[in-house]
């Protein structure tokens, strides 16, 4: 196991240069050029050569990369060229609230989600797996903003329960966090029901079953324990996919985080918080892939064997 | 029944805020910036593009100007202007300290006008050939030549004055950790983008004559957060999450009254909405077809529908309360579709089916910008539509707030819809004058005869009087020239929940300044 | 494939219930789309500004929004703008998407290597990311919005129609074919693709929802369509700031995405059913 987590780590190395250097030659496409921001109106050519040359932007491309890479490595994310601040800085702000309210969307998604799941399995074609499954279906199709901005409606304008925006103590937590929640659970529940309704069916637990086992025991004990592996596995490979909700969401509730500088770098053109944001959340997925691929070796064997 | 639910509802929203770390504790209070103040990167006046209210409660000015115009003593005691208006003397008040206990004298305003020189607005200070310490508290400015003009630039919140020491120790990370000013309230934090939090300078004591309350402020800690959407923002006042809002867009004006809580101070308007006309662009080179653009806004319309008739319509390019707006009423621009429509057939633009007009196979389609404030999509929205009644086709495109600047640089603009802050008459110079041309003027407006004018008025100017009389020959002549539509000139408001905060009834100030907060407290 | 053939699993997803219900709203909305000029009742650009935020009445069946305009003609003019923007950009995906999958499934070795890793890493990226950074290089509004949609999805038909050529490829009757002397050409147009195309088909049907989703996010951003066109997710920018005022301005486009993806994804599911490929579909 432990070459396998060894060769699996290594094999990240490509593709997190591959990754950063996509980001990196992504940005030098948009249009629009940062040293405008930074130069008085009528600047001589010189004073421009001058601040070119401060960030860098005079030498040729790959040599730009190698030495924006050397730095990241060594954790120094560059300088906003709009606030002139150092990015780890910024970075160091903001990814904590996205943290948090990612972490906490992604507990809510899986609890909720497994047991929504298991209902629904339990409850087969029947009323409240129906109930559920069209749940699930609203869940997952309802785009993200519409339902903070509903949210909002409804539970601050209206009842005046949650504050309407920003970060600030737990209660501004909430709205935010079922937003993000909602699809999540959608998925977690649906995965959770097909792998339950998958295992209730495979030999052990027929086996069990012919034993004399109590059915919730078999339930809970066995045949749940199974199921959590797809349900695990999903919820891993799906992290970037929740923190790329968690942008839209960020932006509709006006909350600190990746998404929001983000969005904010990106019509700034701010190259280098740009660049950081999305290494951040490339990050993000590629140890979420990481662990689903732990998960799924620790659980089956014949992937360990294929790498090996 | 539906008022007990509300009421239980009501009781749980309590015990929420409750819990919240909101600061509702006595003389601390949460203001929120107006959606044109946020984005600002640092604290440092020598670097400021643009300034916030922040920067007039960390920092003082030499002079303060009250919402009249009028110039009022405040870090200078007194003032006297030589009688050729080649020099200046002030007084500086005795006493005063910055932050971190230095001392404030006239060698700091020289050190500090140094400094000036190579700011952003440096161009406030090209009339002063030098500045010269007298004594410990007397300050000479010895001018290249008179300028008017200078106490409105010394009171101007780019000329807040800070430590000069601390500034060239900290080179660029002053106003970011750090700021020292004399001004009423510290810089305890400043998170970009998000908030800035001030406390009390407990050794205030040289407010301006302008405030009541001439001790330290009342507030104890003032935490200024940046919400850049609208709705938000007033979302945020109405549920009690912050104190105040320092600008109210006007779309929340009508909800005021509905709200028993909330209340206004109002604060005369420097602010005007206007359309510059791209003169070097096609088929704006035409003069007729400037003229037509112009007189298609339908500026009461907007008044009425967009801003729920608050504030007053625009007609020429400067706040009405300045003397230099009253150019002769022949040349104010207004409301005019059937002129409009002769001067376009006039021009060779025919109108076709579809109600858009042509000319030699091509259509009159022109490029409309704007940016992304809700305000102004808003705006634009409507005026793209009372353009395509006379038969334009003007297409929107829209642009991040903070970039759009460096697209108007490259010039691609035929029509926008804009606005600026400032309540002197050197705004027609700064948007206008041929030396501008791409940045800040988008107009492209560069007329030989504008230009004689203009050195008149910026240069050519002895007295007050013979400034105003200069700048209204240059603000008529370039309005007779349509390189821009006027559209609306709003009143500023700021917003406050009375259930805790005391303001005064009448704001000295031509917006919330620190002198302004000075008479502000929480009710206890 | 014959034409009645192909259309044989449509027909019998519409007999099931949800299908039936599905189906017939997804007819309506696209009828609607099309029609858009002769069935709305006013211009969708027509102002009216004294008439503006007035809720539902017999003059505006929805009421208006900020402009005075009839909300029911923009959320029908709305449809044709959302609907065509997602349909046109996902067909490019879906047929882009076959053709690098498809040769690199065919071709395979160093080719096939490296379509797998560029396709695997953009895949495993929001696709609101990989839409934001392309409408940022590309510039906002439809065109704009069109690319975003293509490229944000081809790495997912990319994948699919590669495993399904790979799964096909070894299968019996190719290797019949093979041995028979058929051309690489030959099999792959006339085996391999009909065989790859109803599953890809139906994931490009269910990612059109997923479309109609972007379309609207980057519309609520106001990086779609740009004004006066309406598309439902731009009309929902314009509504966010007028959430308390009249909130039916952006309840009721929400609701229009919100049914017809839904509607998309039930006949969507109807349809796997009927062609029997959810084995298939899951592998991928």
């Amino acid at each position: 196991m432990l070459s396998y987590l060894i060769k699996r780590i290594l094999l990240l190395a490509p593709v997190f240069l591959a990754v950063s250097a996509v980001i990196f030659l992504i940005l030098h496409l948009i249009p629009g050029d940062p040293v405008d921001n930074l130069l008085k109106v009528g600047s001589s050519a010189s004073k421009r050569a001058e601040i070119e040359a401060r960030y860098g932007l005079d030498r040729p491309l790959i040599v730009q990369y190698g030495m924006w890479l050397g730095n990241v490595l060594q954790g120094d994310l560059g300088t906003s060229i709009v606030t002139r601040r150092p990015v780890s800085q910024l970075i160091g702000q903001t990814l904590p609230h996205s943290l948090q309210l990612g972490g906490l969307a992604l507990l809510l998604s899986s609890v909720v989600g497994i047991l929504l799941g298991v209902v629904a399995a339990r409850a087969r074609d029947r009323w409240p797996d129906r109930l559920v499954m069209g749940g699930v279906l609203l869940g997952s199709t309802l785009p993200s903003f519409w339902i903070g901005l509903i949210l909002i409606l409804v539970f601050s304008v209206q009842l005046g329960w949650f504050p309407v925006s920003g970060a600030r103590g737990w209660s501004s937590l909430v709205l935010p966090v079922i937003t993000i929640g909602l699809g999540g659970i959608a998925l977690v529940a649906r995965v959770t029901r097909v792998a339950m309704i998958d295992t209730a069916g495979r030999d052990f637990v027929l086996l069990l079953h012919a034993k004399g086992l109590p059915p919730s025991r078999i339930l809970w004990r066995h045949v749940l324990r199974h199921a959590m592996i797809p349900v695990v596995t999903i919820l891993a490979l799906r992290i970037g996919w929740i923190l790329g909700g968690a942008v839209t969401v960020e932006y509709v509730f006006a909350r600190p985080g990746i998404g929001t500088t983000l969005i904010k770098a990106l019509n700034q053109h701010d190259y280098p918080v740009v660049q950081a944001c999305l290494l951040m959340l490339a990050i993000a997925v590629m140890l979420g892939t990481l662990l689903g691929d732990i998960i799924q070796a620790l659980m089956d064997p014949r992937v360990r064997e294929a790498i090996a | 029944m539906f008022h007990t639910v509300r009421r239980h509802l009501i009781a749980g929203s309590t015990c929420i805020a409750a819990l919240m770390p909101l600061s509702l504790w006595a003389q601390e209070a949460v203001f929120v910036f107006g959606s044109s103040e946020v984005g600002i990167p640092n604290y440092n006046p020598l670097t400021a593009v643009n300034t916030n209210a922040a920067f007039t409660m960390i920092y003082d000015t030499l002079i303060e100007q009250d919402g009249d115009l009028s110039f009022h003593p405040h870090l200078a005691e007194s003032w006297e202007e030589a009688a050729d208006g080649k020099s200046w003397v002030f007084h500086l008040k005795p006493g005063v300290k910055f932050h971190n206990g230095d001392p404030l004298t006239a060698d700091t305003i020289v050190q500090w006008i140094g400094m000036f020189r190579s700011s952003e607005n440096s161009y406030m200070i090209d009339n002063v050939e030098k500045v010269e310490a007298i004594d410990d508290l007397t300050a000479k400015f010895v001018m290249k030549n008179p300028d008017p003009n200078l106490l409105y630039n010394l009171s101007s919140s780019f000329m807040a004055i800070p430590n000069p020491r601390v500034v060239t120790e900290l080179g660029e990370d002053y106003g970011i950790t750090e700021a020292v000013g004399t001004g009423p309230f510290k810089l305890e934090s400043f998170t970009l983008g998000q908030e800035t939090v001030l406390v009390r300078n407990d050794d205030y004591a040289w407010a301006s004559p302008l405030a009541e309350n001439q001790g330290p402020p009342h507030l104890a800690k003032l935490t200024f957060r940046e919400i850049p959407e609208d709705s938000t923002a007033f979302l945020e006042l109405k549920s009690g999450g912050v104190d105040a809002l320092l600008s109210l867009p006007t779309d929340y004006l009508g909800e005021i009254a509905a709200e028993p809580s909330l209340a206004l101070a109002k604060i005369p308007g420097q602010e005007v909405y206007y359309m510059p006309i791209n003169v070097t662009k096609e088929p704006f080179t035409d003069i007729k077809v400037r003229q037509a653009a112009a007189l298609a806004i339908n500026q009461d319309e907007i008044l009425k529908n967009v801003f729920s008739s608050y504030g007053q319509v625009a007609h020429n390019f400067l706040i009405s309360a300045l003397p230099e707006s009253k150019i002769d009423p022949a040349l104010d621009i207004s409301f005019d579709p059937d002129k409009a429509n002769a001067l376009l057939d006039e021009a060779g633009w025919v109108k076709g089916a579809d109600g858009i007009r042509e000319k030699d196979g091509k259509k009159l389609t022109v490029a409309l910008w704007t940016q992304s404030d809700s305000v102004f999509r808003r705006l634009t929205e409507v005026v793209q539509a009372e353009l395509k009644t006379v038969g334009f086709d003007p297409q929107i495109q829209t642009f991040d707030s903070s970039v759009i600047r460096d697209e108007y640089k490259k010039g691609e603009q035929q029509l926008a819809v804009r606005s600026y802050f400032w309540n002197n008459a050197d705004i027609v110079d700064w948007f206008f004058g041929g030396d501008r041309v791409g940045y800040p003027n988008i107009s492209m407006f560069n007329d030989p005869k504008a230009e004689e004018l203009r050195a008149k008025a910026m240069t050519g100017s002895a007295t007050q009087e013979e400034r105003v009389a200069n700048f209204l020959a240059y603000h008529a002549y370039v309005t007779s020239q349509f390189p821009y539509a006027p559209i609306y000139q709003p009143e500023q408001n700021m917003a406050f929940n009375k259930d805790r905060l005391v303001v005064p009834e009448v704001i000295h100030g031509n917006s919330v300044t620190g002198t302004v907060v000075q008479d502000i407290s929480v009710k206890e | 494939m014959s034409l009645p053939r192909a259309l044989s699993p449509v027909v019998r997803a519409a007999k099931t219930p949800m299908g039936a219900i599905a189906g017939l709203w997804l007819v309506l909305i696209i009828a609607v789309a099309i029609l858009a000029p002769l069935i709305a009742p006013y211009a969708y650009d027509a102002q009216n500004l004294p008439a503006s935020f007035q809720p539902p009445s017999s003059a505006h069946l929805l009421g208006t929004d900020e402009f005075g305009r009839d909300l029911l003609t923009r959320i029908i003019y709305g449809a044709r703008t959302s609907l065509s923007v997602s349909v046109i950009s996902i067909a490019i995906s879906v047929f882009a998407g076959m053709v690098l999958g498809a040769a690199a499934g065919y071709v395979g070795g160093a080719f096939d290597r490296a379509v797998t890793i560029v396709v695997d890493l953009s895949w495993s990226f929001p696709e609101i990311l990989v839409a934001l950074i392309l409408v940022a290089i590309i510039g906002p509004g439809v065109t704009g919005t069109m690319a975003a949609i293509c490229v944000a999805y081809l790495a997912q038909f990319t994948r699919l129609t590669r495993s399904q050529i790979l799964a096909i490829r070894s299968e019996t009757y190719i290797e019949a074919a093979r041995s028979l002397g058929a051309g690489g050409r030959f099999i792959l147009f006339r085996h391999l693709l009909p065989n790859a195309l109803a599953p890809v088909l139906v994931a490009g049907m269910l990612a059109t929802g997923d479309a109609i989703i972007l379309e609207a996010t980057l519309g609520f951003f106001g990086l779609g369509a740009q004004p006066p066109l309406p598309s439902w997710g731009s009309m929902m920018s314009s509504g966010s700031a007028l959430l308390f005022k009249a909130p039916w301005i952006i309840i009721l486009p929400g609701l229009a995405v919100a049914i017809t993806v839904v509607a998309i994804n039930l006949f969507g599911d109807a349809l796997i059913g009927a062609l029997d490929i959810k084995t298939r579909l899951r592998e991928a």
